[in-house]
């Protein structure tokens, strides 16, 4: 799989970089529209992540760009703006998803693989891990082919841990993927720790194994 | 009171004040004057009659004028004596007793003595007195009224380039942006006001742009470097050879950063929002928006084992961005959640034009009417950036909606009205 990274923000490219080719990906990277436009047209991509201020112009332009060439490219927009105009805007112009500047490198990592799991297998695809089959186009999930009760919250988590696999996963970004903007109500650990608590319940009952391990008490493991 | 009000009334007091003692002094004077003319009409009559009874004879002497105004009678010597004093007296004409002034003398001629009375009636006098009273009394009026007018309409022309400029000031708004200029008024201290006035609107302009600037520029510029260290920090929380002290010191980093980036997002907000540049408005259905927030919730809500009633009947449309319409409503929501007890109770209800997020929670330890302002936490809560009714506040401000607060029952209330 290979991701184009276009943000002009050398450190945070890197960073970004960094875990993504943890994850197994191949990347590249452009610090301009300019550069940008270029490897566009050049090269074939499954998914770009583009910051909307560049330097030397609105990264919305090169989501245009990719549209015309490569429509099947995956597209999100990063940016540091918290603006519903761009985000309208981007999505109306055919990006996928779009993610505010400050966010957790597993969140990405977590939106990348939903979006090419929609786009490359039209959202059929299962994801197996171990003895768990998900079927994450109708949310269900499935132990030895039997249908593990699960509420929506409990499977949007355990999507997010097996997008991570091996990755700590903080109680911060947990609660913020699960929650958003309301992450930050008191207590939302305590949600955490709770909704985790059950998962793992439901899943030792099922299959006999400990998926998660707890790591110093600051976040947890899927494994 | 008006200035104008103000001054019209002191002028108007000192004139009346003036126009008394006037009246008075004039009085007098003239009181003076006639009686001195009565006395002179006296002598010259009391010289006529001594005249009259020196020439003719003791005998053919008429003891009385036709007018009955002189009276001689003829008296035993006596010592001579004269006065002169106010009398009433029964007038044939007027019928009615009517003031006189008598003059009595004693004279001699040709040791026959007389005594002569003159009567003088007052009442001519009086009358002129009384017309020129009326008639002062008019003139004073009529110098009043036009005086009140005068001044009324002279200030009015003097006070108005400064009501000009007081209505230009009112509507001025510093968030608007907006040049305001002060017309020419051909008066040296209005124009000096103006001016002035002109110059400092320029500098507070400057400085609020300036500021402005600073606090968005300043609030842009760290949200980069902060998503650096951010995310640094979780790949290197991912870091298998940590020690457990070195992982928990990062994680304690992590959450600071993650506190700091959420701080400064909100105070970006908030600056945008006193900026206005959320200009673009829709009906948005703020019943409609809860339920979907509610739903979104609802496993906190559960998890915290809070009783929610929710009592949206009446609904109630805003004219507003739709993302503020989040923010607002998640804000409040957030602190409905945030602020109560376990097993505790959220009540939402709506009215006209009104809704009411009432939840249970420990009495405020701060006063009430700080609570919209910025930093300001109750119990000093870790995790609360205290923006979040102050960004509700703003967005509420920026949208001519209100928020007040009440405690009432041990409920905590937040009613938003439009």
């Amino acid at each position: 799989m290979k991701i184009l990274v276009i943000e002009d923000e050398k450190m945070l490219c890197e960073t970004i970089i960094s875990y993504l080719e943890g994850e197994g990906y191949r990347c590249e990277q452009a610090g301009t529209v300019e550069m940008g436009t270029e490897k566009v047209n050049l090269y074939e991509y499954d998914c770009m992540l583009v910051d909307i201020g560049l330097p030397d112009g609105n990264g919305l332009t090169l989501v245009r760009e990719l549209k015309k060439c490569h429509p099947e490219t995956g597209i999100i927009i990063i940016s540091a703006k918290n603006s519903l105009d761009d985000k309208v805007l981007g999505l109306d112009l055919g990006a996928d998803d779009y993610l505010t500047k400050p966010f957790h490198l597993s969140e990405l990592n977590s939106r990348i693989k939903s979006l090419l799991r929609r786009r490359k297998f039209d959202g059929q695809k299962e994801i197996i891990v171990d003895k768990i089959r998900i079927l994450p186009e109708n949310r269900q999930v499935f132990v030895q082919d039997e249908l593990l009760p699960i509420t929506k919250k409990e499977f949007d988590l355990l999507l997010f841990f097996i997008s991570n696999p091996g990755r700590v996963l903080t109680k911060e970004s947990i609660a913020e993927h699960l929650w958003g903007d309301f992450a930050d109500a008191s207590d939302s650990f305590d949600f955490v720790y709770s909704h985790i608590k059950n998962l793992r319940r439901k899943l030792f009952d099922k299959t006999g194994t400990e998926y998660f391990r707890n790591v110093y008490g600051t976040g947890y493991v899927f494994e | 009171m008006k200035l104008q009000n103000k001054i019209n009334i002191r002028f108007l007091l000192v004139t009346l004040l003036v126009f008394t003692v006037a009246g008075v002094i004039f009085y007098f004077a003239l009181d003076r004057v006639i009686d001195h003319n009565i006395k002179g009409i006296l002598k010259s009559r009391k010289t006529n009659i001594i005249l009259y009874l020196q020439h003719n004879k003791t005998d053919s002497i008429l003891l009385g004028s036709p007018d009955r105004t002189i009276f001689i009678r003829q008296i035993a010597k006596t010592e001579d004596h004269s006065f002169i004093s106010d009398t009433l007296a029964y007038d044939e004409r007027e019928k009615e007793l009517i003031p006189f002034r008598k003059m009595v003398f004693s004279t001699s001629v040709d040791n026959n003595y007389f005594e002569v009375t003159i009567l003088q009636s007052l009442l001519e006098s009086e009358d002129l007195q009384g017309i020129i009273f009326y008639f002062m009394a008019i003139l004073f009026s009529l110098i009043f009224l036009a005086l009140f007018f005068l001044n009324r309409w002279l200030s009015d022309k003097a006070w108005r380039p400064f009501f000009k400029s007081l209505s230009l000031l009112k509507s001025w708004k510093i968030s608007e942006n907006r040049q305001i200029s002060f017309d020419q008024t051909g008066i040296s201290e209005f124009d000096q006001l103006n001016r002035t006035l002109e110059e400092m609107i320029q500098k507070m302009q400057t400085d609020f742009v300036n500021l402005k600037e600073f606090t968005e520029n300043a609030s842009h510029e760290i949200q980069t470097p902060l998503a650096i260290i951010k995310s640094k920090l979780e790949l290197l929380l991912n870091d298998n050879e940590l020690s457990g002290l070195q992982h928990k010191q990062l994680h304690d980093a992590f959450e600071s950063v993650i506190r700091m980036s959420k701080l400064n997002e909100a105070l970006l907000l908030l600056s945008k929002i006193e900026n206005r540049q959320f200009i673009e408005k829709c009906d948005i259905d703020f019943c409609m928006l809860i339920h979907s927030r509610l739903e979104y919730l609802e496993e906190l809500f559960a998890l915290k084992q809070i009783e929610i009633s929710v009592q949206l009947n009446v609904p109630v449309i805003i004219s507003i961005h739709p993302m503020l319409a989040d923010i607002l409503i998640n804000n409040l929501l957030n602190n409905t959640l945030k602020h109560n007890f376990n097993h505790g109770k959220i009540i939402i209800s709506s009215g006209i034009n009104e809704i009411t997020f009432s939840n249970t929670g420990k009495p405020l330890t701060i006063d009430p009417s700080k609570l919209f302002r910025r930093f300001v936490k109750n119990n000093n809560s870790e995790e609360s950036t205290g923006l979040g009714l102050a960004i509700a506040d703003e967005i509420c401000r920026a949208n001519h909606l209100r928020l007040n607060y009440t405690y009432l029952n041990d409920l905590h209330s937040f009613i938003l009205s439009c």
